[in-house]
């Protein structure tokens, strides 16, 4: 058994990197699979609606590990070989799509009708309606929960961990397996993912209060 | 290779299964109940409570939310110990869930508490109401009618979540499903069928929680489309 | 209820799917021609895989792994695996084959193909010094720790019942650390890597109490690798007899490598 050392800290603050990557890219994903679950859940067509109802049901009806496994392993079931690192992402865009889905319909809906009826009337098409005039207004009020499930993100790509792919709190277990300081090491874990969320937090805050104030007027 | 799926092991192991169910139902309802005890009296504090006390109440929030709750499983199970504190995985499970939960959850009945007009208070301390009075008879009935969906959907998460409590040994339902997957060498047909379990107890859950909400407020809360 | 019905109906379709494209095969060609064997180790089990100091995997299987790849003329690439998701990587064609100390089952076996014994494991139980333990039947009414549906799990439940309460724990380092932080009453764990756990933490005061059976490892893979398994099991048989395996043994563990069954 060998002695804590400060390499020790520094190998965690290095695996805090593919934290913040993993995170990156599963919010880059997220966000395309999120923003697809949104138009199609406010979509006129049902099918189109349900398939979003029954997307969204699954995905925030069942645990993310079991979905991370699925996904992760799930690529070459079907004779799709993924690397852990697509496949990784991939299992954390399509749990965030769900809950970005989610989001964002009710921003999209906040949009008050009439826009899209005059929009309509105008003669505009699907594509330049959402781009030229609901989404702009539904981004407004999708911000601040946005950033707030950013900072769930974060938190979760720790379950990352669990599948064997080295994060910072797997790093930290296998510090853990080799040092058995557990409560300095989970420590510092915590402590860099603080860092990481807690801006996020307080800005998500204060954009929720600004545009609070907003509309009040 | 081609995947042949077999869910006969998984059929033999059905006890296993109904045992984690059961364990994953006792663990997410008393974490429930016991978070929203919490919540009512964290947010009394957060909102009513002197300085000091609040202080402690929204650090407490803060540092929960922005840790993942594996590390906290981790150090509650692996840390404490080390310190000289000792709990089996169930409590030690149980414990973390409340915690986690409590943090989410103080944070949505404050919001509710915060959402009730403050002339009703000024109202209420006009006619002589002692503060705990008021927050029991006034403000609590109001803010919990608001906070129900919000509540919901957390208590769904906080079920979701215990799944992550495999990891300190507590026989939950992933749990199960970790060992017949261990033991069959079986993994894709175990996590299919504990993942269509736990959709079936999301669904339930949601369908109690909605229930909840028309029988004790009648109408659903405003807000809910 | 008709809500229901349709999420259900489209579960089961997504499971359905999933069944009509199977994974590629991998046959001995495949490696030679591709160059690399992915071989899957474990890499928090001292001495038979640990992370070094350069946080590269080492140990008695990860020497094996590259011993086997240095016989098939390929490049080694080392994939380190965690108990739970070992299998699953196996089946999914994320490694080729797998060395981590496989104990070699039938119940196992209906799923992947182990080779003939390249190691053996002592399954010892371990407790305080302070308790009173000679056979399997004093763990009654104790928590004994395991990892999860290991041998040493299987046997357990299978004896004992529910007269023993089972901790079963992801991986073997929790299952170690748990007793010394006195969550368990006992652990059944692989006795080497116990003994030298303990004995960098001798205020646990933790012993060897007896051994629940010798187990011998398996190289693990697909079921239907038979062209792979047959080189595997020639390549173990030879190394076997040249004295390159007990070689290795003897680096890790200062002892011959002990008499392996073979079928």
């Amino acid at each position: 058994m060998r002695q804590l050392n400060l390499g020790d800290i520094e190998f965690l603050l290095l695996a805090a990197r593919w934290t913040i990557l993993l995170s990156l890219y599963a919010a880059i994903g997220g966000g395309i699979v999120g923003l697809a679950i949104a138009l199609m859940r406010t979509s006129t067509k049902a099918t189109l609606r349900w398939i979003a109802i029954v997307y969204i049901r699954i995905f925030q009806g069942t645990p993310l590990l079991l979905q991370l496994f699925l996904v992760f392993f799930g690529g070459d079931m079907i004779g799709v070989p993924l690397g852990p690192w697509v496949s990784a992402v991939l299992g954390f865009s399509l749990n965030a799509g769900a809950f970005l889905g989610e989001i964002w319909r009710g921003a999209i809906q906040a949009v008050p009708r009439g826009q899209i009826e005059a929009a309509k009337a105008l003669g505009l098409h699907f594509v330049p309606r959402m781009l030229r005039v609901v989404l702009p207004q539904a981004l407004r009020v999708a911000i601040p929960p946005t950033v707030g499930f950013v900072v769930n993100l974060i938190k979760s790509t720790s379950l990352a961990a669990i599948i064997g792919f080295v994060e910072v709190t797997r790093a930290g277990q296998m510090l853990n397996n080799a040092t058995f300081r557990p409560f300095v090491i989970f420590g510092v874990v915590s402590a860099i993912y603080f860092v990481l969320c807690y801006p996020l937090t307080v800005a998500s805050r204060r954009l929720e209060r600004r545009l609070a104030l907003a509309t009040k007027r | 290779m081609e995947y042949v799926f077999h869910f006969g092991d998984i059929w033999e192991a059905r006890d296993e299964l109904l045992d984690g169910t059961l364990l994953t139902l006792r663990l997410s309802a008393v974490s429930m109940v016991l978070s929203l005890i919490v919540a009512v009296i964290g947010a009394f504090a957060r909102t009513s409570g002197p300085a000091w006390l609040r202080g402690i109440v929204a650090a407490y929030v803060e540092l929960i939310r922005n840790t993942p709750f594996l590390v906290q499983l981790f150090m509650i199970f692996f840390g404490l110990p080390t310190l000289g504190v000792r709990l089996d995985a169930n409590t030690g499970a149980l414990i973390a869930m409340v915690l986690n939960g409590s943090a989410y959850t103080i944070e949505i009945v404050r919001a509710g508490i915060e959402s009730i007009g403050h002339g009703q208070t000024e109202a209420a301390l006009a006619l002589g109401l002692s503060r705990l009075r008021i927050f029991r008879l006034i403000i609590l009935p109001q803010a919990l009618r608001v906070v129900v969906p919000p509540l919901g959907s957390q208590f769904i998460l906080l079920m979701l979540n215990s799944s992550i409590c495999s990891v300190i040994s507590a026989d939950e339902l992933t749990a199960a499903t970790q060992d017949i997957q261990a033991r069959t060498f079986r993994p894709f047909e175990a996590f299919i069928v504990a993942a269509g379990i736990y959709l079936c107890l999301s669904l339930a859950f949601s369908g109690l929680f909605a229930a909840i909400e028309r029988f004790a407020f009648g109408a659903p809360a405003e807000g809910r489309r | 209820m008709k809500r229901l019905f349709q999420i259900l109906a489209a579960a089961v379709l997504l499971a359905g799917l999933s069944v009509l494209r199977p994974a590629e095969a991998q046959t001995i060609d495949e490696i030679l021609s591709r160059g690399t064997i992915n071989i899957g180790v474990l890499v928090d089990l001292p001495p038979y895989g640990i992370l070094n100091a350069q946080q590269e995997p080492d140990g008695y299987d990860i020497e094996v792994a590259k011993l086997l790849g240095g016989y098939l003329g390929v490049k080694v690439n080392l994939v380190p695996l965690t108990s739970p998701n070992r299998i699953p990587f196996l089946l999914t064609n994320k490694v080729d084959l797998i060395v981590a100390t496989f104990g070699i089952t039938p119940e196992r076996a209906k799923q992947v193909m182990f080779s003939i014994p390249y190691s053996a494991i002592e399954n010892v139980v371990f407790a305080g010094k302070d308790k009173k333990i000679a056979g399997i039947q004093d763990l009654k009414g104790l928590r004994v720790g395991v990892p999860r549906g290991t041998v040493q799990d299987v046997i357990l439940s299978k004896t004992l019942g529910s007269a023993v309460k089972l901790a079963r724990f992801d991986d073997d380092p929790s299952t170690y650390q748990a007793l010394l932080t006195g969550q368990v009453d006992a652990i059944a764990e692989t006795g080497l890597t116990g003994d030298k756990f303990y004995d960098s933490h001798p205020e646990g005061g933790i012993e060897r109490k007896f051994t629940l059976l010798q187990q011998p490892n398996g190289i693990t893979m697909r079921k239907d690798q038979f062209n792979l398994h047959q080189w595997v099991n020639t390549f173990v048989y030879f190394t076997k007899n040249n004295g390159e395996l007990n070689a290795l043994y003897e680096k890790w563990f200062q002892k011959p490598l002990p008499n392996l069954p073979v079928f």
